[in-house]
């Protein structure tokens, strides 16, 4: 059997594996280990399971993921979350969609914190679910926002997307978290936007809340004032040179826990539980990268990222119309498959095609962790609608899909801006990396 | 039977768990410790070692809880379209896949660890030997490759499936 053969054979039973329902880090596992067996030899296989495990889990670069992960925890527990949604609230409620608008800001700043787009929208939408319901906001309008400005939780930087872009294509953390920021920014704005285009159109789907006074105001953004100099720490302390990002990462873990201490937000107990938690959800992420770097060898081994490339090089397209097909197999594929995984199995097919067509692989990542965003939202498998559902039970799924859909054209009109103009998401990181 | 298992499994799990957020609130400590140190003039000496070995405890201690929790990812579409019964088998052999890997890489590790041990390696500052954390990482990959097989167990003899119970 010819060692392409092998690749594409591998490719399948991982595929068949997948649809099974056989965790993806398993069929990784499998079809890598395998893989690796059959070209090369079986003491291969066992010296890269060896080393990779214990190199991944020993990494430097990788502490970030269970620190800002229990950042999030923390600040979820203790409420830090509801008072910069209360903030947002108090300050632009009062508006027609205000309430709307202020979910998607409290949804920005939740990202800021937590690095997590499903935790984003399970947090936002247990508190502004209820205050939009109360308001009689439409059902569509209130799910479609806590889905759709729950998705922001992976551009935002400290982004978890953005750490395993990194490190499996050996880019700067640091860099990408700072290329996050302005299109972040971008995308919340635009959904500011798509709300305020609703409820222009459909007046009653985002009535007016209540005013609140000055003192009401101050009150609340007071409030919200530590988990906002969180995040300034964090990010401002990674862009101004003061952290690096595991630091920025342990210090806003740190601040967070002092925080809640302080404020007798946090119970020992509810400690525990959010750092056991982080641990968890770090062994899940681990356990994928370390079955990554099993299956990336047996690709190239077998060729078959060389073929692709050549095949996509092929059609001529030129670098924006290569990136621009690439990322539509992405958007396609992000229906499909958990946007994590879909990461791990093509980023070794398609970087290399990035590279050798001269596209800023910084540049690349910002667009690929977008587009990655859209499949949180996208019909069948959209985990955020999902969690939305399971917050909001009396709403059907295909109002809650209906509801998405001007946000998710919001996300297409940001991927074109963001092509159109890869400043947005490089002078950032160009200005402090020089 | 089955019930003593499961109780004997889920205290190892949780043991696991312990040290693995040990190892967590470690990494915490040293870093904050480090950055106030440096800002300060007295940065922690090794304080890159600590957190990285720290890291293996935390990664590989998360290993067994987060199966229990049911925390890998699967891609799940086609689940409501599938009979129960392919279902409950694909969970038994998902679970028995997951058990011959985590042996498999706590054999490998440990062959690993007898070739570190000959050869003296270990962290660069604080010359922590490397063995002695691959042989948790062993150790770690052994509770949750048995915890594994005790719930492919279960789910062929009883069908009770433990990631959908009461977290631990």
């Amino acid at each position: 059997m010819s060692i392409e053969t092998i690749g594409v054979l591998g490719i399948v039973v991982l595929f068949v594996l997948l649809t099974l329902r056989i965790p993806v880090a398993f069929a990784m596992f499998v079809v890598g280990f395998f893989g690796i067996t059959l070209i090369d030899s079986s003491n291969s296989a066992f010296g890269l399971l060896a080393s990779e495990a214990f190199t991944l889990g020993s990494s430097p670069q990788l502490v970030v993921i269970p620190l800002f992960i229990l950042m999030g925890n923390v600040a979820s527990i203790t409420g830090m979350s509801r008072r910069l949604y209360d903030a947002a609230y108090a300050i632009i409620g009062e508006f027609r969609g205000g309430l709307a608008s202020a979910t998607v800001i409290g949804c920005g700043g939740f990202a800021a914190l937590s690095g997590s787009s499903v935790a984003s929208a399970l947090t936002m939408g247990k508190v502004a679910l209820g205050e939009m319901d109360r308001y009689n906001y439409n059902p569509r309008l209130s799910t479609g926002v806590v889905a759709a400005g729950g998705t922001l939780g992976i551009l935002i930087p400290p982004s978890t997307g953005f750490v395993i872009y990194a490190i499996l294509t050996e880019q700067s953390i640091g860099r990408l978290f700072l290329a996050g920021v302005l299109p972040g920014i971008l995308l919340l704005l635009l959904f500011i936007v798509a709300i305020m285009l609703i409820c222009t159109i459909r007046p009653e789907y985002g009535p007016a809340g209540p005013s609140t006074n000055l003192r009401q105001k101050t009150r609340a953004l007071a409030g919200a004032l530590p988990i906002i100099g969180v995040i300034l720490l964090t990010i401002g302390g990674i862009y101004g040179g003061l952290f690096s990002p595991v630091e920025a990462s342990a210090v806003g873990a740190g601040v967070v826990i002092i925080i809640g201490i302080v404020t007798r937000n946090l119970t020992i107990a509810q400690f525990w539980e959010a750092a056991k938690d982080s641990v968890s959800t770090t062994a899940t992420v681990m356990l994928i990268l370390i079955a990554a770097h099993l299956i990336n060898p047996f690709l190239a081994l077998s060729h078959i990222p060389d073929a692709v490339g050549a095949f996509i090089l092929g059609f001529d397209l030129g670098a924006i119309g290569t990136l621009i097909l690439i990322l539509s197999i992405y958007l396609v594929l992000g229906c499909f498959l958990e946007g994590f995984a879909m990461l791990v199995l093509t980023l070794p097919i398609f970087f290399p095609i990035i590279l050798q067509l001269g596209i800023d692989p910084i540049w690349f990542g910002v667009l690929t962790v977008l587009t990655l965003e859209m499949g949180l939202i996208s019909p069948p498998v959209g985990i955020n609608v999902f969690i939305v559902k399971s917050v909001a039970p009396n709403v059907s799924l295909a109002d809650i899909f209906r509801g998405v859909l001007p946000f998710w054209g919001m996300m297409i009109v940001a991927i074109g801006i963001l092509i159109a103009f890869p400043q947005i998401s490089l002078i950032l990181p160009d200005t402090m990396f020089n | 039977m089955l019930r003593l298992l499961r109780t004997a499994a889920d205290g190892l799990i949780s043991l696991s768990a312990i040290i693995g957020t040990l190892g967590l609130l470690t990494e915490v400590g040293v870093i904050l410790v480090d950055v106030v140190g440096r800002a300060l003039g007295a940065p922690l000496y090794g304080s890159q070692d600590i957190t990285t070995m720290a890291m293996v405890i935390l990664v590989f201690g998360g290993m067994a809880i987060c199966d229990r929790r049911g925390g890998h990812i699967a891609v799940d579409l086609f689940e409501p379209y599938f009979p129960d019964m392919w279902n409950r088998i694909t969970d038994i052999l998902a679970a028995l896949m997951g058990a011959i890997i985590f042996v498999t890489l706590a054999w490998a590790v440990n062959e690993s660890a007898k070739l570190s041990d000959m050869l003296n390696l270990s962290t660069n500052l604080l010359r922590l030997p490397k063995s002695w954390f691959q042989n948790a990482l062993s150790v770690f990959a052994l509770v949750t490759a048995a915890a594994m097989l005790l719930r492919a167990l279960e789910l062929a003899i009883s069908g009770r499936d433990t990631r959908k119970e009461d977290q631990i």
